[in-house]
């Protein structure tokens, strides 16, 4: 399924989509791996499961689950519904049902940052320590110079790394541990995305540019020039570009052949939405969605360089975009809480 | 979704001064308002709420060549997830260390665009042991400049002094810092609109901030190495010397330079120039207008370490307009 941005009906009308009233900031959405439930991690601690089908009857809101804010989120990679992190240091797994258990808890600490690989292991970001769960069994990596800002998995989920002030600490998670691997930058690092190809990790700075490292030659580059702190990165079109936030349109790197130096950005889509927010893509697709300061949601095509909104602007920030495994829908959060689910197959 | 700033107030004080009393007593008073505090000893407080969130003093030099820019990591994270509960705060207090330097937390509010978006620096308190502030002042600089930085100053714990011993310590803190409202507290007891919502980093209350020279008009004594000192002019100011003038300065002595303020009468302006600065950090607008025929005076001050009163004078005599 890919929709194609160049016919005219997509620049018409908007697709179809449910919105849904959360009463809390949203601060994370995915959906589960077989894409039959999205979930939405809320300001007031709860996570809130809706049918990814947009005309299956609503589920009744659960009660909070963490204690504050519910921070991160994403799908099981071992069961049907999702993980959880909260300011409450509570790393939870839901399934689709709504049932809830607890992982591991670490009081005091906030749980900010998760990743997960397809081999079922999960990660957390945990104070400075990584928090490593493979089956029944919980380990922690660490401690790093600072609270880990960013984590990730290399693409064969053997190794992992975090981001921190000072640069990225690559982990081995094999039977035969190797020493961690620092790849150094100076300063704060506020996100972070391993490519999906493996050979990149990229990361936003506190000083608004992209630091990316090229992790067999462990050489690295420097983009500036953004407004503001990148604090979304998504690697898009199987690694062949980098895709962020923080500029008034599409801004992608281009990471075929030689990389990306020397070139400028490939940039598209209408300005006027404000700064976006969050840029979400999905593996070897071409099509990247954007979310703005202002609410609007642009999806885009980075082969045709086409763009059309999915939502309009509405005055709440986007905090968070995911795909749906089949790259059909797309479930959009925003400050205020409205928690959307927009179908693209039409 | 636009939202007004949240006010931070920042919390210091030596070890034992008694910041973990005041922050018990702000949690657990019937005040009606809701305060998110920021700790950096979980353990410490005597009340354990989701209110209170523990940080790490994460001290982060920023890439970007400036020798004193740094800033509280942990700060920007922390508020940032702040900002996503549901329920929103009437402020927020940061606890430093005993042994912090308030210049990053300060400079956190003047540097990182998400921070400012979201919250304003209200004040710097610094609690301050009556009994045993003298004896560690001669323990390193941080008694000192933690004086320095201070907004408000709750000289506590003068139930266990005499009120000779009391005085002389107000004489201390009053070379260091001429400019800081000082209460005299037992326990930490204080009324919470003392301390809170003061304002002192707004520019427009920059007024308000005036110091109490009824009570000590004595000028600074040159021997001591943290002082605090104001510079005057009757002429109008020319906006571009002084701006050299000043850059300069900060370039040089921005880390030395604790606070700075002032107000400006800029020649040919009709409102006056209000700034206000932690170390080489400056934040500065227009502010009200100069009445008719009121006398437009400019005043700066400065609380910093070996500040050669003289010489700044003179420097500051060559920014202003030819008579």
């Amino acid at each position: 399924m890919k929709p194609d941005l160049s016919r005219p009906s997509w620049a018409e009308r908007l697709p179809p989509t449910r919105s849904v009233a959360g009463d809390a900031p949203v601060a994370a959405c995915a959906f589960n791996r077989d894409g039959t439930v999205v979930a939405f991690a809320l300001g007031d601690g709860r996570v809130r499961l809706l049918p990814a089908d947009l005309g299956a009857a609503l589920p009744e809101a659960a009660a909070p689950v963490h204690g504050g804010v519910a921070l991160s989120l994403i799908a099981d990679p071992s069961g049907d519904g999702f993980v959880s992190g909260g300011d409450d240091g509570r790393l939870l797994r839901h399934g689709k049902d709504g049932s809830t258990s607890e992982i591991a808890s670490y009081k005091s600490r906030w749980i900010e940052h998760l990743a997960a690989h397809r081999n079922g292991t999960i990660a957390a970001a945990v104070g400075r320590n990584a928090v490593i769960v493979e089956g029944g069994e919980v380990r922690e990596l660490g401690p790093h110079q600072s609270t880990v800002a960013g984590i990730d998995f290399s693409k064969d989920g053997g190794r992992i790394a975090c981001a921190h002030y000072g640069g990225v600490t690559v982990w081995s998670l094999g039977q035969a541990a190797l020493p961690p691997r620092l790849f150094a930058w100076r300063g704060s690092h506020v996100a972070m995305k391993w490519s999906s190809d493996g050979r990149f990790i990229a990361t936003g700075t506190q000083e608004n540019d992209i630091h990316v490292w090229r992790i067999a030659q462990a050489t690295d580059m420097r983009m500036q020039g953004y407004p503001a702190k990148v604090k979304s990165l998504a690697w898009a079109s199987d690694s062949r570009f980098l895709c962020t936030s923080a500029q008034a349109v599409f801004t992608a790197w281009p990471f075929a052949g030689k990389g990306p130096e020397g070139k400028p950005p490939v940039q598209f889509g209408s300005e006027g939405a404000g700064l976006m927010t969050v840029v979400a893509t999905q593996g070897t697709s071409d099509l990247v969605a954007g979310g703005y300061d202002s609410g609007e949601v642009q999806l885009g095509d980075l082969k045709s360089r086409r763009s059309v909104v999915l939502k309009m602007a509405d005055g709440s920030a986007v905090t968070s975009l995911a795909w749906s495994p089949d790259g059909g829908k797309l479930a959009i959060g925003n400050e205020r809480g409205d928690l959307m689910v927009v179908d693209l197959k039409r | 979704m636009s939202q007004a700033q949240v006010p931070v107030t920042v919390l210091t004080g030596y070890l034992g001064a008694g910041k973990t009393t005041l922050l018990n007593r702000i949690l657990s008073e019937q005040h009606g308002k809701k305060y998110a505090v920021i700790v950096n000893e979980f353990g410490e407080l005597g009340i354990d709420n989701d209110l209170v969130v523990n940080a790490d003093e994460e001290v982060f030099e920023m890439n970007n060549g400036c020798i004193c820019c740094t800033v509280r990591g942990d700060l920007i994270r922390i508020i940032e997830g702040l900002m996503k509960r549901k329920d929103k705060f009437d402020g927020i207090l940061v606890e430093t260390t005993g042994l912090a330097d308030p210049g990053p937390v300060a400079q956190t509010f003047f540097t990182d665009e998400e921070v400012k978006a979201r919250t304003r620096l209200d004040a710097i308190v610094t609690v301050v042991d009556a009994k045993h502030f003298l004896g560690q002042l001669g323990q390193g600089h941080e008694a000192e400049e933690q004086v320095a930085f201070a907004d408000v100053i709750l000289l506590n714990k003068t139930d266990l002094v005499s009120a000779e011993e009391l005085a002389r310590v107000e004489d201390r803190i009053r070379t260091i810092n001429r400019y800081a409202r000082i209460f005299k507290t037992e326990k930490s007891r204080i009324e919470l609109e003392a301390i809170l919502d003061k304002g002192a980093f707004d520019l427009k209350r920059i007024l308000e901030f005036e110091p109490d020279f009824l009570h000590h008009g004595h000028d600074h004594d040159h021997e001591e190495e943290v002082a605090s000192l104001s510079l005057t002019a009757d002429r109008p100011v020319d906006p571009d010397k002084f701006q050299k003038w000043m850059g300069a300065l900060l370039q040089l002595r921005g880390p030395d330079i604790f606070r700075s303020k002032g107000i400006l009468a800029i020649q040919g302006a009709p409102r006056r120039y209000v700034y206000q600065g932690v170390h080489m950090m400056m934040d500065s607008d227009w502010g009200t207008p100069w009445k008719e025929g009121e006398k437009r005076s400019s005043k700066l001050v400065f609380i910093g370490r070996n500040l050669d009163g003289a010489n700044l004078q003179r420097g500051f005599d060559d920014c202003l307009a030819p008579a």
